[in-house]
């Protein structure tokens, strides 16, 4: 049921490549009845040669130009067929990919949260092209092999049931043969996964931490327990290797004894027919017998190999249809841009939770004016980040408020309510590319002049400037790696170089040392000025210069006011202050 | 002209891995008899034409039911000879290949244990992991796949076409047309796709980096307001990736048709040739058919090769890989030294710089200072300013670049790696563990230890209620100590180095996930310890050095400040912003 509503999809797919999918099947029709026929026609030329001076020339010539036509019609049709299958199968896997991609930018954040990032990864690209290769080359494979089976099965039949006979009754048994092969060696191959993952575990382990392996000279050990690993897996893979390899050799047996037997029968038949003409078998017919028998397994592996795919492909097709399915972020019919933000920021009995089992926030209530500075403190998981979640709109309220400039933020556009905001997070992101790019991120044509001062504010231009090529040189996966503390500066750059009307950071410089992190907060504060920020932190110095610290506390405001209101109170943030500052 | 290329990386990759031909010692009987066994089975099954031949002119036109019974029980005589010819081969192959693959692994893997630090920032981790790996498992399989196949698939091309010859010499020469025209186009098509393959993998591995990126920095791309960037972006190296696939298609979709061609036009060819020839009376009916059988064996030999050379062409690319690993000798060389001097001064820089391979600049450089036993250095500075550099010289994991490290009196260089180890213990950042229990973690660098040592020094390093929480020594440890907190991992990790009671402790900013409560008794029992050890603290903390004999302050890679805690104070503005900036305004959480 599941795998018919997947095939419906897919071929909704393929609907947009209409006329080319009939033309595919079309062709591969004729090309297996023109591959079929052309051998009859070789065969009646070789029927035409019998002997010393009683060679037929005139039919040679007629049977032979007729085969080199068709010869060519089948190239063409072949070429014609492949060209098309391509067509569809790289155009099919192109739309869904982009179709994925595309809809990774309109999930909600809570599934992106929620969600293995490698499982996403693997169904936009390899179930896409697992599912392509799989569901559409795999048809026309299955489709060809059939035609062949079915086109080559009438010839037999048509020239001798018994021999017909004969090769449908041996052939599956190289089939079977390499099916119980491959049940047997399962096994086998399974001991030799474990191993190898053994191995796999020990090389990830030590040559990961090879300076520690070599800071304490560990190394002979090491390689002593790699080396015994290493003899289990050699056992354990020869026996795999050499069992599963036996399948070629068998099955070859086994179209052996068809061909003798094929041979055997036709060969009899052929010199009867001479003397009765019960069995119809010419010479020449006799030869194209042979070289059918030759190949008439080969379908049959194909058909077989295609379809343990073809499950894949539609696994592969179901997982990417799961995703592109999900429900996405629906705008609403007529939101507004928000411009020209003086940053009055309101929330009202705002209520959210990620789960409907654990209530985080509820009731909070909070009233920011333009160019405030407000600081969030408390615990672990007291919602300080899912304040700014909700601030920016990556989740939306339960119930309750939010309103910018008294606009309630639901009636935004994301877009617009999300460039008000400059945002540094505490895990920072660094995309492959070059440090002038990643600094550039929201403003791709700023000048050099303007991302070397933003890298300047952010005191990252004397880091980077010993980078191998400066500004030039290529971060991110596939470049240099930066610490925690150098991704963290370039982060604040990018921010520092867009300068939206509002600002959030969220332990912007948890990694930074701590001289350095004064130094930036000499530019957060010049930055903060005029601007409405929110800022989680936990040191002190930032703290201290807010205008309203909101003490959190289990998804509630437990406590406002200023630092010296704050400790007089000698509430919760006398507490929390008091307990880090009695070492 | 557009073989060259191909021919010549080819033939240059023959020459790397050249090298690694003596891993087949050992296998030499077995590496010769697969590829013999497979040269008997393809020799039988060339003679399987000419029995079908014998059948039709004999037996068919000749009458004799016999002489086809007994040439039909001839073939399956074949089939059997030849199922024992080709199981024995595939034996050997497979005992060859898998013992040739064991063979490197173990003398890669203990090749990379030999590599200097700079060696393996080069090499990269995640590289000799792959080599390794994936890249070893290719090398077996195209191992595996030459010795099976390399001489059969030519073999039988070649065999064909002999026979063919000794039967009639013209239809030889239809043979010998018609395999060139193929081997081109098979092999021509190959060449030209598989350049193109690569390029579109890594369109694919772009690609695949790209979804990755995105969904870690989804927040950002949405805060920054540009999905539609992004889709714009991965849209268009999408199609780039689609055109590659569809070119590289276009030019495989050439392979059946002209192959179908060639064969077939030669298969033409030969028949009015044959028909020739047993008009004149010089060909048999029969022969014709056999001549017809051996076109039809070639085309299948032919494609089996060309998938086999690209199965090589990986392995071979896979094996010049490791080839280079083995060949990366490593860059220190070590003295001859296996005491430790009595020289006054237990560590001694003069003018020490460090730039590392292929940086731009000296990451550390100008330091000088000397040390006496039972010392204490604090060094400091921000993130960056080079202090992991500097005493990553003391132990020689990497070496100076300028200026002279000694050690006891004597240039580090002099003493044998042995002697190094044993003298000098690091707790490197990052605090690494390693699976197994807590007691070989321990043991990491004194296999003798006993559980007195090791309970000793668990509780210098403040670790002692850490195993005993975890149920003691034999407690297990997950790979990389995920079972273990920051700060657990981090006390475990300074009592393994303890452990080896060194005589030079280097702690590398290893304190920082500790409590300043924990932080301060680690350092107390630390002084306690061994009065004779010269103990290197390296933290961005001024708590953590402030009680040193020598500070050193570093900046940018300079050398800013030397001296007491108040001497710096007053003398060091660096040190002093460092001092007011923990001091002054301490933490809330």
């Amino acid at each position: 049921m599941k795998n018919n509503k997947t095939i419906a999809k897919v071929l909704s797919y393929i609907g947009r490549y209409k006329l080319l999918l009939p033309i595919s099947i079309l062709l591969a029709a004729l090309s297996v009845a023109l591959t079929l026929y052309v051998p009859i026609l070789i065969g009646n030329a070789i029927d035409l040669i019998v002997g010393k001076d009683m060679v037929d020339f005139p039919g040679i010539i007629s049977n032979l130009a007729f085969a080199a036509i068709l010869i060519a019609i089948t190239a063409l049709t072949q070429w014609i067929m492949s060209t098309v299958n391509n067509k569809i199968a790289f155009n099919v896997t192109r739309d869904i990919r982009n179709e994925a991609f595309g809809k990774l930018h309109r999930l909600p954040l809570g599934y992106i949260d929620t969600h293995a990032h490698g499982d996403i990864v693997n169904r936009i690209i390899n179930d896409s092209e697992r599912f392509s290769e799989g569901l559409l080359l795999g048809f026309t494979q299955v489709f060809t092999g059939v035609l062949t089976i079915v086109g080559t099965m009438a010839f037999m039949i048509s020239i001798s049931w018994q021999i017909a006979l004969v090769v449908l009754l041996l052939t599956p048994l190289s089939i079977f043969i390499a099916r119980f092969i491959g049940k047997r060696t399962f096994n086998m191959f399974r001991l030799r996964s474990e191993t190898e993952a053994e191995q796999t575990s020990i090389v990830s382990e030590m040559v990961g931490n090879q300076k520690i392996v070599r800071a304490f000279g560990r190394e002979a050990d090491v390689s002593a327990k790699f080396d015994e690993i290493g003899d289990r897996l050699e056992k354990c893979t020869l026996k795999a290797i050499f069992f599963s390899s036996l399948t070629n050799p068998t099955t070859r047996f086994v179209n052996n004894i068809v061909y003798a037997a094929v041979a055997l029968v036709g060969a009899i038949a052929v010199m009867e027919m001479q003397s009765d003409a019960a069995v119809m078998l010419t010479v020449g017919e006799f030869a194209v017998l042979l070289s059918y028998t030759n190949q008439y397994t080969k379908p049959f592996n194909e058909i077989y190999g295609v379809y343990a795919e073809f499950q894949n492909a539609l696994a592969s097709a179901g997982r990417i249809f799961e995703l592109i399915e999900e429900d996405e972020i629906l705008p609403l019919a007529n939101e507004a841009e928000l411009s020209d933000v003086s940053g009055q920021v309101e929330m009202s009995n705002v209520s959210f939770s990620y789960s409907k089992e654990k209530s985080l926030i509820e009731g909070l209530s909070l009233s920011v004016e333009s160019g405030m500075k407000v600081a969030i403190v408390g615990p672990t998981g007291c919602g300080k980040t899912t304040l700014i979640n909700l601030l920016m709109r990556f989740y939306d309220v339960d119930s309750g408020k939010i309103t910018v400039d008294g606009k309630d933020i639901l009636t935004l556009t994301r877009k617009s309510l999300r460039g008000s905001y400059g945002m540094v997070l505490q895990d920072t992101w660094i995309f492959s590319g070059t440090v002038k790019e990643n600094i550039a991120f929201a403003k791709p044509d700023s000048s050099d002049e303007e991302i070397i001062a933003a890298a300047k504010a952010a005191h990252a231009h004397g880091f980077i400037k010993r980078l191998e090529n400066g500004y030039d040189t290529l971060i991110g996966e596939s470049g240099t790696s930066l610490s925690q503390g150098q991704a963290q500066l370039i982060s604040i750059a990018r921010v520092m170089l867009s300068l939206p009307p509002m600002l959030i950071l969220d332990e912007a410089t948890s990694s930074i040392d701590t001289r350095t992190e004064m130094k930036i907060q000499d530019a957060f504060s010049e930055m903060t000025e005029g601007r409405t920020s929110f800022i989680v932190a936990h040191r002190l110095s930032t703290i201290r210069e807010a205008d309203i610290i909101l003490v959190m506390n289990d998804g509630k405001i437990v406590e406002t006011g200023n630092h010296v209101s704050l400790l007089e109170r000698g509430g919760f943030y006398a507490n929390l202050y008091n307990s880090q500052f009695a070492h | 002209m557009a073989f060259a290329v191909p021919c010549v990386k080819y033939c240059y990759l023959v020459i790397i891995v050249k090298k690694l031909l003596k891993f087949f010692k050992g296998y030499g009987k077995e590496s010769i008899l697969g590829p013999l066994f497979k040269l008997f089975e393809a020799t039988l099954e060339l003679i399987v034409p000419l029995i079908i031949a014998s059948v039709i002119d004999k037996g068919i036109d000749g009458g004799d039911k016999t002489h086809i019974i007994n040439m039909c029980l001839l073939l399956v005589l074949l089939g059997v000879v030849g199922l024992g010819f080709s199981v024995t081969a595939q034996f050997f192959a497979a005992k060859a290949s898998v013992g040739f693959i064991t063979k490197t692994k173990a003398a890669l893997f203990s090749h990379i244990q030999t590599l200097s630090y700079s060696d393996i920032d080069e090499l990269g981790t995640s590289g000799l992991i792959t080599r390794l790996t994936s890249d070893a498992t290719r090398v077996q399989t195209g191992v595996n796949l030459t010795l099976r196949l390399l001489l059969r698939s030519p073999f039988v091309v070649f065999g064909a076409m002999i026979m063919a010859f000794t039967i009639d010499a013209s239809a030889g020469a239809d043979f010998a047309v018609v395999i060139p025209l193929l081997s081109i186009v098979v092999f021509g098509i190959m060449l030209i796709s598989m350049p193109l393959h690569k390029k579109t993998q890594t369109m694919v591995d772009t690609l695949l980096r790209k979804t990755r990126e995105n969904l870690s920095g989804v927040r950002v791309v949405r805060a920054f307001g540009k999905e539609e960037d992004e889709v714009r972006d991965y849209v268009s190296i999408n199609g780039e990736l689609t055109r590659g696939h569809r070119h590289v298609g276009a030019i495989s979709a050439l392979m059946n048709p002209l192959t179908y061609i060639i064969i077939n036009f030669g298969i033409l060819a030969l028949i009015y040739v044959g028909a020739l020839k047993v008009d004149s009376g010089n060909l048999t009916q029969g022969e014709v058919i056999a001549l017809y059988n051996y076109m039809s064996q070639i085309l299948i030999e032919l494609i089996k090769m060309s998938n086999l050379i690209i199965t090589i062409t990986k392995a071979l690319a896979s094996a010049s890989r490791i080839s280079a690993v083995l060949d990366t000798k490593t860059s220190q060389t070590f003295g001859e030294r296996e005491e430790q001097g009595n020289g006054e001064y237990s560590v001694e820089l003069s003018g020490a710089a460090l730039k590392y391979r292929r940086a731009a600049e000296n990451s550390v450089e100008g330091v000088s200072f000397k040390a006496k036993r039972g010392d204490v250095v604090g060094i400091i500075g921000g993130t960056g300013s080079g202090k992991s550099s500097l005493v990553s010289l003391i132990p020689r994991f990497y070496d100076a670049t300028e200026g002279e490290v000694k050690l006891f009196g004597h240039n580090a260089t002099e003493y044998t790696k042995g002697a190094l180890e044993k003298m000098i213990g690091v707790v490197p950042q990052g605090a690494v563990l390693f699976a197994g229990t807590i007691r070989e973690n321990m043991q990491f660098g004194n296999k003798s230890a006993s559980d007195e040592e090791i309970n000793e020094a668990l509780r210098a390093a403040q670790a002692l209620g850490v195993a005993e929480d975890k149920g003691g020594l034999d407690a297990r440890v997950e790979a990389g100590g995920k079972n273990f907190s920051g700060g657990q991992r981090q006390r475990l990790t300074i009592a393994r180095a303890l452990v080896k009671k060194p005589q030079i402790l280097i702690l590398d900013d290893s304190a920082s996930a500790l409590d300043f409560a924990t932080d301060a008794a680690l350092r107390r029992a630390l002084r306690e310890m061994d009065g004779e050890t010269t103990l290197f603290v390296v933290s961005q903390r001024a708590a953590s050095v402030m009680h040193a004999d020598t500070i050193i302050v570093l900046d940018d890679g300079q050398v800013v400040g030397q001296g007491r805690h108040d001497e710096l104070l007053d003398s060091c503005p660096v040190y002093r912003e460092i001092f007011d900036s923990q001091f002054k305004k301490e933490d809330v959480r």
